[in-house]
């Protein structure tokens, strides 16, 4: 019982910030400081959100949101681990991204919005498409960055314990790169939201973002609202999950050692 | 029995870092160390006994001299000589347990037999019940002597320790002494064995080794196997004391020098 207050009292503490905000929301528009219209009040915000819940408009919605952004994400993950990775190691691969990595990484991915609906369409895989190309950045720097910095005296332990140059990449620099390779994916999957969000408010095809654009169209202030807060939410549950798994993953990592 | 006699024949090893200037680390090292032949080498820290140790355990190429083991030249590492790193190189992401476990499994020895060879060795170094702790959660102590553990495990015909006990309180040290004399009573082994502490090395060693300020060569080599009795009575023995001194002499020399050049 004393644990559970505990816990309780921790979590309320933590989240104190966003409650006096919630709070200041909700007096700020009862005191009609600005009309309904420009800040309709948490309250009804938040109604509109279970109406919206309980229709299931918003859990179609989100839920293609949701599918866009993972198989993105996934993508993003899948091949800038592998292109990181490559490029460590192989020197032609390197020569070709090196360039072209210090190029596209700082480059606004956005701006290549018109090719990828000329190439992709205006449906899901040119969002995809969006998603995964503006993400695997961040994945790639930080792959190759923890691959070459592995420590070489790892690698020199393991060969001298008979392990072969082959049984490397997978048992010991791979493992060594964990911790800064999730590092890049907990950078990633941020963008991939963002991206998601703003591919479906420019091209349509339903999700949270569309949805919003809709409601912005026909003056519906709440429910314009109520997509923000929707996605607030699930984009704080998925980067939380993503930390929890990163403790799982790294149980052994001294960020983890108490 | 295999022999695994080892060979120095005039190696030297220039460092080339990306910046600054070319480092001349070792100057034509020539030393014999026979079959199943234990020796220490002493030297002032930057003298290049680290980089003597990574040449023979085959970790950097041999640009000048030669080395062998066993007669074969030295081309690259192998599980046939054992090394304990200066810094552990444990791998984090392993239990102790199964780092300790891990040269075995390279040798397919069945799980049932590993687990039980681990046990062992957790008992040997004194770590029972971190079995499954990992390296993070240990004191440079217990990492020290997690590694030590990995390398006996896979029982190489070859040692090359770099500053094993370095990290351990003066007791424990004293305990793994012992336990290194009995392994080696047991099943004999050449040993490469490199420390800062001189009574360490005239406790342990058939010979010592003394290596010059950088760049490092061989600067004499002194017998200190007992000429009568046992190691244990040794230590009380005037010739074990004038064995040290003499080499104490010999390295403040070369730690002298080597704080000269700064
Ligand atoms: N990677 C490296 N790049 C450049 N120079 C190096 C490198 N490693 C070692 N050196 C140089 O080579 C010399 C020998 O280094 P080494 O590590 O072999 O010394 P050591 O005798 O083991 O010292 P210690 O007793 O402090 O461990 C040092 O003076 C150092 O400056
Ligand atoms: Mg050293």
């Amino acid at each position: 019982m004393e644990r559970v207050n505990a816990n309780w009292r921790r979590t309320l503490l933590r989240s104190s910030s966003v409650i006096l905000l919630a709070v200041a929301w909700e007096w700020g528009a009862r005191m009609h400081f600005v009309s309904d219209f420009l800040l309709p009040s948490l309250s009804s915000v938040l109604t509109r959100l279970f109406e919206d819940i309980v229709s299931g408009d918003i859990l179609v919605g989100l839920g293609l949101t949701m599918l866009r952004t993972l198989a993105g994400f996934t993508i993003a993950a899948a091949a800038g681990i592998v292109i990181g990775i490559t490029i460590a190691r192989i020197r032609v691969i390197r020569w070709f991204f090196d360039p072209v990595v210090s190029v596209g990484n700082p480059l606004p991915k956005i701006a290549f919005l018109p090719i990828f609906i000329l190439w992709f369409g205006v449906f899901d895989w040119s969002k995809i498409a969006m998603v995964a190309f503006s993400s695997v950045f961040p994945v790639v720097v930080a792959t190759w960055a923890a691959t070459e910095s592995v420590d070489k005296y790892l690698l020199w332990s393991a060969e001298s314990l008979g392990v072969s140059k082959r049984q490397l990449l997978w048992q010991i620099v791979l493992p060594a790169a964990m911790p800064q390779v999730f590092t890049g994916l907990q950078i990633a999957l941020p963008i991939s939201l963002i991206v998601v969000i703003i591919c479906e408010m420019t091209m349509g095809g339903q999700g949270l973002g569309g949805s919003m654009m809709t409601s912005m169209r026909f003056a519906d202030s709440p429910g314009v609202f109520s997509g923000i807060v929707a996605i607030a939410i699930v984009g704080s549950l998925v980067v939380k999950a993503m930390e929890l798994i990163r403790k799982r993953l790294l149980v052994w990592h001294e960020e983890n050692a108490h | 029995m295999t022999s695994s006699g080892i060979s120095f024949n005039g190696v030297s090893h220039t460092y080339r870092p990306p910046r600054g200037r070319p480092v001349l680390a070792l100057d034509g090292v020539s030393l014999e160390v026979k079959d199943r032949e234990f020796v220490a080498l002493l030297g002032p820290s930057g003298c290049g006994k680290s980089t003597l140790l990574y040449l023979l355990g085959g970790f950097m190429p041999v640009e000048t001299g030669t080395i062998s083991v066993a007669g074969k030249t030295v081309t690259g590492p192998g599980p046939d000589r054992g090394v304990v790193f200066q810094n552990f190189a444990l791998f984090p992401w392993k239990t102790v347990q199964q780092n300790i476990v891990y040269g075995l499994e390279k040798q397919r020895m069945p799980k049932p037999e590993r687990e039980k060879r681990a046990q062992e060795l957790i008992e040997l170094v004194h770590l029972e019940g971190f079995g499954d702790s990992y390296p993070s959660q240990l004191s440079g102590g217990m990492k020290q002597r997690v590694a030590i553990a990995r390398t006996l495990a896979i029982d190489p015909l070859t040692l090359l320790m770099d500053e094993p006990f370095g990290a351990l309180d003066a007791q424990t040290r004293t305990l793994m002494h012992e336990e290194l004399l009995a392994i080696m009573r047991r099943t004999p082994k050449t040993v490469v064995f490199v420390t800062h502490d001189v009574r360490e090395a005239v406790y342990l060693a058939d010979r010592v080794a003394v290596m010059t300020a950088r760049p490092g060569r061989i600067k004499e080599i002194v017998d200190t196997k007992p000429s009568t009795g046992s190691r244990a009575e040794f230590i009380h023995t005037q010739e074990y004391t004038e064995k040290v001194d003499y080499l104490w002499n010999l390295v403040r020399d070369e730690a002298i020098k080597a704080q000269g050049e700064h």
